[in-house]
């Protein structure tokens, strides 16, 4: 029989091996633990007070104010506690995808207001967290508006004030994750996952699954984009191991399908691909399918696997137009005209060609279009064509969809 | 290129709220609870797995609870958090001391049965293996190997200790597996003979 000691998940649910593990073990003056625990009691007390009394202040005030008078909205004594500077948290995260310049405005009152609470208003880790939390909030933000050097200096704030208490590795997991994603779109690849892998590896232990997820799909990605393909395997699979929804299965099914294409394992690749593709069917995710489909095309073709990504393509062409996605089908269509057009293949790239032309007509789409379409025809009747050519005609339709929905929204 | 789908974020799941009373009130005896509940159970693994003093493992187990406060809404599981968070508390505890060794919990050790020694058969070859082929390594490369690989330390910290950046400690890492892995097979080889 050998021994072990580290075998805390077992004690995590053995209530029996728990009592005994802590029973009469550890001398502690009774006095001292009293007085800690009536700290604790007493902060947690404190904190939801605070939040009981400060429902929707943040929302309120940022309603009230005009948004180039955010910044006095440090100095609101309301506005200086904990509950509020949660609040604020909350109001960054919701604005980062579309309003980045509001979410910075706040993660800015949020910061100047937490790096002037008074020593005495919280016991100095809670200080910590909420600074380094508004801090971090504000390295996102940055993120979002794509000022990454910025965002680098208030992440290394953030990391800064965690690492002065042993006791916040959570907090300086949750700084790293931020970190990580950073670092990865600046394209140092090579720290972003080591800064994603320690992290999720804190999230695991601590059982919190959905930043142990965001983790490591962060990790997967930055070692895929650093051509780690067996790596960014991995941790997929790692991932696919946990308890996850259907969505977020098949999503993993489509990225897994992408690195054992990079791999060459096209046996592998196609499984995924399916499966991806069948667990979008039962979601009724109709527009997922046609986008899965074109993106195992593009890979197999790219990796020299021309029918194989023939065939996905032409399946995704397919289910774009049931969809009545036009603009998507001539997409995926100019993506096999490519191919057809690089192998001498200009009867087919022709006839396809023509199809896109009478469907974008019919639809009644962009004239620019068209008449791109049309030109791309003739290149081809006069044996002019390239796969240059085509791709040309690919990108400008993709400019013209794109500001078509811009325009829209 | 990379995949598509590669940069959706994750499903956000519904939060669990810790336990609070029907009013919507303050109730302290919930807290006053989680902290009787797990406080003896902190401060021991503290103290018997990571062998902190036991005044310092009161002082750490405390500010764990007090770290707890700010997230006790997106903490699903409790007890695996606080777990988590006085081990890893434990660890830093050390390592800021410049101790690296997770201390062995002998007294408990003896109580149970480890569920890996089922394995025992092919492990403790393998640990013999492990054994000799970091012996037969330069010192340096074995003392890095040992800090990640048993001592849990990650590569940004041991690049400190190192004096050198994550980036070369990354390689350097990669490396000595690789080193670790011909003297295995050299080993292997000469036994098979």
């Amino acid at each position: 029989m050998t021994t072990h000691s580290d075998d805390v998940t077992h004690l995590a649910e053995c209530s029996a091996c728990r009592q005994r593990y802590a029973a009469n073990v550890v001398p502690f003056d009774p006095a001292a633990r009293r007085n800690r625990e009536r700290e604790f009691t007493s902060v947690a007390a404190k904190l939801e007070r605070e939040r009981d009394e400060s429902s929707d202040v943040v929302a309120r005030y940022l309603r009230d104010t005009p948004t180039d008078e955010w910044s006095r909205l440090a100095e609101m004594p309301d506005l200086r506690n904990n509950a509020a500077l949660e609040q604020m948290s909350e109001e960054v995260r919701r604005r980062l995808d579309r309003q980045s310049t509001e979410a910075l405005a706040i993660a800015n009152v949020a910061t100047s207001i937490s790096e002037t609470l008074p020593p005495g208003a919280y016991p100095s880790i809670v200080l910590a967290q909420l600074r380094s939390t508004a801090w971090r909030d504000r390295a996102n933000a940055l993120r979002y508006a794509a000022r990454y050097d910025e965002a680098l200096q208030s992440i290394e704030r953030a990391e800064s004030i965690v690492q002065q208490f042993v006791t916040l590795p959570y907090d300086h997991a949750v700084v790293q994750l931020v970190k990580g994603m950073i670092l990865a779109q600046i394209g140092r690849l090579d720290e972003a996952y080591v800064v994603l892998s320690e992290c999720r590896n804190i999230f695991r232990e601590h059982h919190d699954t959905r930043r142990f997820q965001q983790a490591a799909l962060a990790e997967a990605n930055a070692l895929y984009e650093a051509t780690k393909y067996t790596e960014a395997r991995r941790v997929y699979e790692d991932l696919l191991r946990e308890p996850l929804d259907v969505e977020y299965q098949a999503r993993i099914h489509n990225n897994l399908g992408y690195c054992a294409t990079q791999l060459g394992d096209f046996v592998q690749a196609n499984i995924h691909f399916s499966e991806a593709i069948a667990k979008f069917t039962d979601l009724g995710f109709t527009d997922e399918i046609p986008r899965t489909e074109r993106g195992a095309g593009l890979v197999f073709i790219a990796r020299g696997q021309i029918a194989t990504g023939l065939g996905h393509l032409e399946n995704a062409r397919r289910a774009f137009r049931i969809n009545g996605m036009v603009e998507e089908a001539a997409l995926c269509a100019l993506n096999i005209a490519a191919v057809l057009v690089e192998r001498g293949d200009d009867s087919d790239a022709r006839s396809i060609i023509q199809t896109i032309a009478d469907e974008l007509a019919a639809a009644g789409l962009d004239k620019n279009a068209i008449a791109a379409v049309v030109r791309l025809r003739d290149a081809i009747d006069m044996d002019d064509a390239t796969v240059e050519t085509v791709r040309t005609v690919h990108a400008l339709i993709e400019v013209l969809r794109d500001s078509v929905h811009e325009s829209a929204n | 290129m990379a995949p598509e789908a590669i940069h959706d974020p994750p499903p956000v799941l519904p939060p669990v709220l810790p336990p609070l009373p029907p009013d919507g009130g303050v109730d302290e005896s919930v807290f006053a609870r989680i902290y009787g509940e797990h406080c003896d159970l902190l401060v021991s693994l503290a103290v018997r797995k990571f062998q902190v003093p036991a005044v310092d493992a009161e002082a750490l187990a405390h500010e764990v609870f007090l770290s707890y406060l700010r997230h006790a809404d997106e903490v699903r599981d409790l007890r695996h958090w606080l777990i988590g968070a006085i081990c890893n508390a434990s660890r830093y505890y050390w390592r800021k001391r410049g101790r690296h060794i997770e201390q062995l919990d002998t007294e408990a050790a003896a109580e149970r049965a480890d569920p890996r020694s089922r394995d025992v058969l092919t492990d403790l070859p393998n640990s013999i293996a492990i054994a000799e082929v970091l012996d037969a390594m330069p010192p340096r490369w074995a003392h890095i190997l040992r800090l990640r690989y048993f001592e849990g330390y990650s590569i940004k910290e041991i690049a400190e200790q190192e004096n050198v950046t994550s980036k070369y400690m990354q390689k350097l890492v990669a490396k000595c597996l690789q080193r670790a892995q011909e003297i295995f097979n050299g080993l292997r080889a000469r036994k098979d003979k």
